[in-house]
C-alpha cells in the first residue's frame, strides 16, 4: 500500500494549482479517496468522527443490489454485464465532464445510480439505449440541480422515464424470456437478435389480457421483466439488508408496500374481474424493487418521519391505480417520480408542524 | 409542560425520562479510572487570563509582587467582578507569558479540606444572610461552579433563581465523571446541597443522577430521601442527555431571563461546602486526563495554572497529538499559547492528531469500526471501545438527508434543517428553526456521513445572532 500512497504523493503535485493538469483535479481526488481513506483531519469539535460517510453508505446500496445482479446473470445471461459497463462507463463520463467543468468534486452517488439503471431497463435494450438514458438520467436528474444531496428525482428513473418517452417500443418490447435451470443463461449472451428468446409479454401485460403468471415464478424469477426487477426474492435479500443496515428507512418500505397492499386489496374484493389480487401485484412488475432501491432513496425522499408516511402512501396508492386504471400497465416509475416531486412540499408541510411546536418551547 | 412520569417514592418525587429520544454513548479508548492521583506540587503556575466564559481583564497584582493563597490576582469585571484566586502563596510575573499570570517561588500547597478529619456531618448554622453567603461564594471561587442551565452563563449573585438543577451526571466520554467525585465524598455533597438550600428561599433542587442500579446509585438515593426539598431526577446514560439545558426543557423549566434556572455539577457542590463549611477557596479542582493518546487515563486533582506539560509529559508519549481542553465531542483544542490549566478545566483529552490511510477502507467488512449507523459489520458485535484519531473518516459532501444528525440530537431540533438554511444564508430561518436551542454537543457533527460541521456551524450562527441583537439594541438605545 505504501507504493500506492507514494504514487498518489508524487502524483498529487501535477493536479493541483499550478500543475499541468489542475483541470484534472476532481478526477484525481476521486481516484486517490477510492482507494484510499480521506487524509482530512478534524479542524474543530468534535475531534474524532464516526467512521460512515457518502461512500460507504452507497456502497452499501450498491452491495444490496448484488442478489439482484446474480438473479439477472442467471435468468438473462451476461449481456447484463455488458449493460452495467456501459451504464458505469458512460454515466460515468458525464459525472466526471461536470465535475472538471464545474470545478467540483465527484459525487459517490453515482455508485448507486450506475448499477440501479440497467436493472431497470428491458434485458435486451439496445446498449447504446442504455448510454443515452444513463446520460440523460445523470446530467438533467442529477447535475444539472447541483449533484448528489441537491436533486429533486431519482437519477435512475429520469433516465428511465426519458427513454420510456423516447423509445417507448424500444422499452415495451425487449424483453428476454427466463433461463431455466440451474444454470439459467449464465453462460450465454442474448441480445434482441436472439429471436426465439425475446419475448412480448411480461407478467403484468399478460395480466392485462387475464392470464396471471404463477405465483412461485414470481417470486424466484422465472418470468420475463426488468433486468434486476422479476425476482422477489432476491429484491428482498438486498432490500432487507438495507433496512438493517438502516440506509433504508422502514417508514417508507412498509409505507409503499402496506399502502398498494391495502387499496390493491380493496379494488380486487370490489371487482375480483377486473383487478389481480393484491399479493400476486406485489410480487409482479418493479413494485418491490422501487420500494426497497428507489423510494428508499433519502435524498429525494422526505427528510421528515411524517412526510416520509405521506411520501410512501402517496407512491404505493399511485401505482396501484396506473397500473388498474390506465392504459400502463407498469406503474412504479411514475409513481415514484410523482412522489419525488410532492416530498418537498411533504417535508415542508410536516416541518410547519415541528416548526410550530418548537416555536413555543423556550 | 410537566415532567415525564412523576413517581412518589415516600415523600419525594422521583422523575425519570420515558422513552428519551436522541442521544447517543460514543464509546472511546481512553476513558479516565476512577482512581483520583494528586499531582506532585508545581514550580511554577500559568494562571490563564481567559477561559471559555471568562476574561479576568482587570488584574490587580503587580509585577513581582508577592501574594499570599487565596489572593485575588485579577477580576473579570464583565461577569460581577468574579475573582481569580492565588492557588499558592508565590512571586507574581505579569509578562513571562501573555495572557497569563505567572507564579513563581510557590509555597508549598495549603492543607486541604478533604483530607480534615473534623467534618461535620451537617451544615453548620451560620449567622450570614442569603445575600453574604452568594458574596462568600463569589469571593471565594465557588460562585464560578453555578451557570443559567440555559445560557450557561454565570448567574446574577443577586438574582431569583426559579429552580436549581444539580447533575452529577457527566457523559462526555472524557470529562471528570461525577461517580468518581461522589465516591467517599457523599457526606460533604449532602452538607452542600444543605448550603445550596440555605441559599434560596422556597425555590425546588433537581438532583440529577444516572438510572442505574450500583452501591453508590444506592447511597446517593437514600441521602436523598433525608432531604424532601430535593426531587431527585434518573436520567438515562446516553451522551446529550445530560446537558443543562436539555435537562431544564425537559423538566419543563422553560426559559425565562427575569426566572433564571440555575444549575452546577457535582464538583459546585463540594465547592460551596468548601467556602461555607470551611470558608476555605476554591482553587482545586478534579480534572480528568483521558483519551485515546493517553498512557493511563487518570483523574487528578490539580490546581488552577498546573502546567500542562507537567501534566502530560508522563501520560502522553506519541510525538503528533491534539490536546483538547474539555470532551472530545464539545471541547476546544488548546493553543500553543497556553500554557496552565484555565480556571475552568474539568478535563483534558489527548487524541492522536494523525491519520492512517486504509486500502479501499469504504469496501472493508468494518468489524473493528463502531458506528452510530449499522453499514459496519461491527454491528453484530456487543459495544466496545475504538481507539479515534482526528481523522475526519471521508469527505465534506452535501447533506444527503439521512437524518442521522436528528435522530441523535437531545434538544430535539432539526439540524439539517438548519443547516440548509444557513447553507442559504438565511439566519432569520435558522433562528425560527431555533438554532438557539442547540446544546452544542457535537452529536450531529459526529454522526453526519457527509463531514458537515453542524456544530460548529451552529455556534458561529448563535453567535451571530447575539451580536445582531445586540446592535440592534445599541440602535434602539441610541435612537432613544
Amino acid at each position: 500500500m505504501k507504493w500506492l500512497l507514494r504514487f498518489f504523493e508524487r502524483a498529487r503535485p501535477h493536479f493541483r494549482e499550478g500543475g499541468r493538469l489542475r483541470g484534472l483535479r476532481p478526477l484525481f481526488d476521486a481516484v486517490e479517496n477510492f482507494f484510499l481513506s480521506s487524509s482530512l483531519r478534524t479542524e474543530t469539535a468534535p475531534h474524532v468522527r464516526d467512521p460512515l460517510d457518502v461512500k460507504r453508505f452507497m456502497f452499501a446500496v450498491v452491495v444490496a443490489l448484488l442478489p439482484c445482479v446474480v438473479a439477472a446473470l442467471h435468468f438473462f445471461g451476461l449481456r447484463v454485464l455488458v449493460m452495467i459497463l456501459v451504464s458505469y462507463a458512460v454515466g460515468g463520463t458525464a459525472e466526471v465532464l461536470f465535475a472538471i467543468v464545474r470545478k467540483e468534486e465527484i459525487n459517490e452517488g453515482f455508485l448507486v445510480t450506475g448499477l440501479l439503471f440497467p436493472l431497470i431497463l428491458p434485458p435486451a435494450l439496445p446498449l447504446w439505449m442504455v448510454g443515452v438514458g444513463v446520460a440523460f438520467g445523470v446530467i438533467v436528474g442529477k447535475e444539472l440541480f447541483g449533484g448528489t444531496g441537491r436533486n429533486l428525482f431519482n437519477p435512475a428513473l429520469v433516465g428511465r422515464c426519458f427513454l420510456a418517452i423516447g423509445y417507448p417500443v424500444a422499452m415495451s418490447s425487449n424483453w428476454i424470456g427466463p433461463g431455466s435451470g440451474f444454470i439459467g443463461r449464465l453462460t450465454e449472451y442474448v441480445d434482441a437478435s436472439h429471436l426465439d428468446a425475446i419475448t412480448s409479454a411480461t407478467p403484468l401485460v399478460a395480466a392485462k389480457q387475464g392470464t396471471f403468471a404463477d405465483v412461485s415464478d414470481l417470486f424466484w424469477g422465472n418470468v420475463s421483466g426488468s433486468v434486476g426487477e422479476t425476482s422477489a426474492f432476491a429484491v428482498l435479500l438486498g432490500g432487507v439488508f438495507l433496512i438493517l443496515t438502516r440506509v433504508a428507512n422502514w417508514r417508507t418500505v412498509l409505507g409503499t408496500i402496506g399502502s398498494f397492499a391495502l387499496l390493491g386489496g380493496v379494488l380486487h374484493h370490489v371487482a375480483p374481474d377486473t383487478f389481480g389480487p393484491a399479493g400476486w401485484h406485489l410480487l409482479a412488475g418493479g413494485l418491490l424493487f422501487g420500494a426497497f432501491f428507489m423510494v428508499t432513496d433519502p435524498v429525494t425522499s422526505p427528510i421528515t418521519n411524517g412526510g416520509k408516511w405521506a411520501y410512501a402512501v402517496i407512491i404505493g396508492a399511485a401505482t396501484v391505480l396506473i397500473r388498474n386504471l390506465t392504459g400502463y400497465v407498469e406503474g412504479v416509475m411514475f409513481a415514484i417520480l410523482l412522489g419525488n416531486i410532492a416530498a418537498p412540499v411533504l417535508d415542508e408541510v410536516a416541518i410547519r408542524f415541528r416548526l410550530r411546536r418548537l416555536r413555543n418551547e423556550r | 409542560m410537566v415532567p415525564v412520569n412523576a413517581r412518589k417514592s415516600g415523600q419525594q418525587t422521583t422523575v425519570r425520562f420515558l422513552n428519551p429520544k436522541g442521544g447517543y454513548s460514543v464509546l472511546l479508548e481512553g476513558r479516565p479510572s476512577r482512581t483520583i492521583e494528586q499531582l506532585p506540587g508545581p514550580e511554577v503556575l500559568y494562571l490563564p487570563l481567559v477561559s471559555r466564559r471568562f476574561t479576568f481583564s482587570e488584574v490587580l497584582v503587580k509585577e513581582g509582587e508577592q501574594v499570599a493563597a487565596g489572593q485575588v490576582l485579577a477580576r473579570d469585571p464583565d461577569r460581577f467582578s468574579l475573582p481569580l484566586l492565588a492557588p499558592q502563596s508565590g512571586s507574581v510575573r505579569l509578562k513571562a507569558a501573555e495572557n497569563h499570570i505567572v507564579l513563581e517561588n510557590l509555597a508549598a500547597s495549603p492543607q486541604r479540606v478533604h483530607v480534615a478529619d473534623e467534618r461535620p456531618s451537617h451544615a453548620p448554622r451560620e449567622s450570614l444572610s442569603v445575600g453574604e453567603k452568594r458574596e462568600k461564594l463569589l469571593a471565594l471561587g465557588a460562585w464560578q461552579f453555578l451557570c443559567d442551565a440555559h445560557t450557561g452563563e454565570l448567574p446574577d449573585p443577586s438574582g431569583t433563581p426559579r429552580a436549581v438543577l444539580v447533575s452529577t451526571v457527566a457523559l462526555d466520554p472524557f470529562l471528570a465523571r461525577g461517580d468518581v467525585q461522589l465516591r467517599e465524598r457523599l457526606t460533604d455533597f449532602a452538607r452542600g446541597l444543605e448550603h445550596l438550600q440555605s441559599l434560596l428561599e422556597y425555590q425546588p433542587i433537581y438532583l440529577v443522577m444516572p438510572e442505574v442500579q450500583s452501591a453508590l446509585a444506592s447511597e446517593v438515593r437514600e441521602m436523598s430521601r433525608g432531604h424532601a426539598w430535593v426531587q431527585r431526577v434518573e436520567i438515562p446514560l446516553r451522551y446529550g442527555m445530560d446537558s443543562l439545558s436539555v435537562l431544564a426543557r425537559r423538566l419543563g423549566l422553560m426559559r425565562d431571563p427575569q426566572q433564571p434556572v440555575w444549575a452546577l455539577r457535582t464538583e459546585g457542590v463540594f465547592a460551596i461546602d468548601n467556602v461555607l463549611t470551611f470558608s476555605l477557596p476554591c482553587t482545586e479542582r478534579i480534572v480528568s486526563v483521558g483519551g485515546p493518546a493517553v498512557e493511563s487515563p487518570v483523574h487528578v486533582r490539580a490546581v488552577p495554572g498546573y502546567p500542562l506539560k507537567a501534566i502530560l509529559e508522563r501520560r502522553v508519549t506519541e510525538e503528533y497529538v491534539r490536546v483538547i481542553n474539555g470532551g472530545v465531542l464539545s471541547g476546544e483544542a488548546v493553543g500553543s499559547d497556553q500554557l496552565g490549566l484555565d480556571a475552568e478545566c474539568s478535563g483534558l483529552t489527548v487524541v492522536p492528531d494523525h491519520v492512517e490511510r486504509e486500502l479501499l477502507a469504504f469496501v472493508r467488512p468494518g468489524w473493528n469500526r463502531r458506528s452510530y449507523s449499522k453499514c459496519y459489520m461491527s454491528s453484530l458485535r456487543k459495544p466496545f471501545v475504538e481507539r479515534l484519531t482526528t481523522a475526519l473518516r471521508g469527505e465534506r459532501r452535501a447533506c444527503i438527508s439521512c437524518n442521522a444528525c436528528e435522530e441523535v440530537c437531545p434538544a430535539r431540533i432539526m439540524p439539517h434543517l438548519i443547516h440548509k438554511y444557513l447553507y442559504q444564508g438565511a439566519l432569520d430561518l435558522a433562528e425560527r428553526a431555533r438554532v438557539d436551542l442547540c446544546v452544542e454537543c457535537g452529536l450531529c457533527s459526529f454522526v453526519c456521513p457527509s463531514k458537515i460541521e453542524l456544530r460548529q456551524q451552529f455556534v458561529d450562527a448563535k453567535e451571530q445572532i447575539r451580536r445582531e441583537a445586540e446592535e440592534a439594541a445599541s440602535e434602539g438605545g441610541e435612537a432613544v
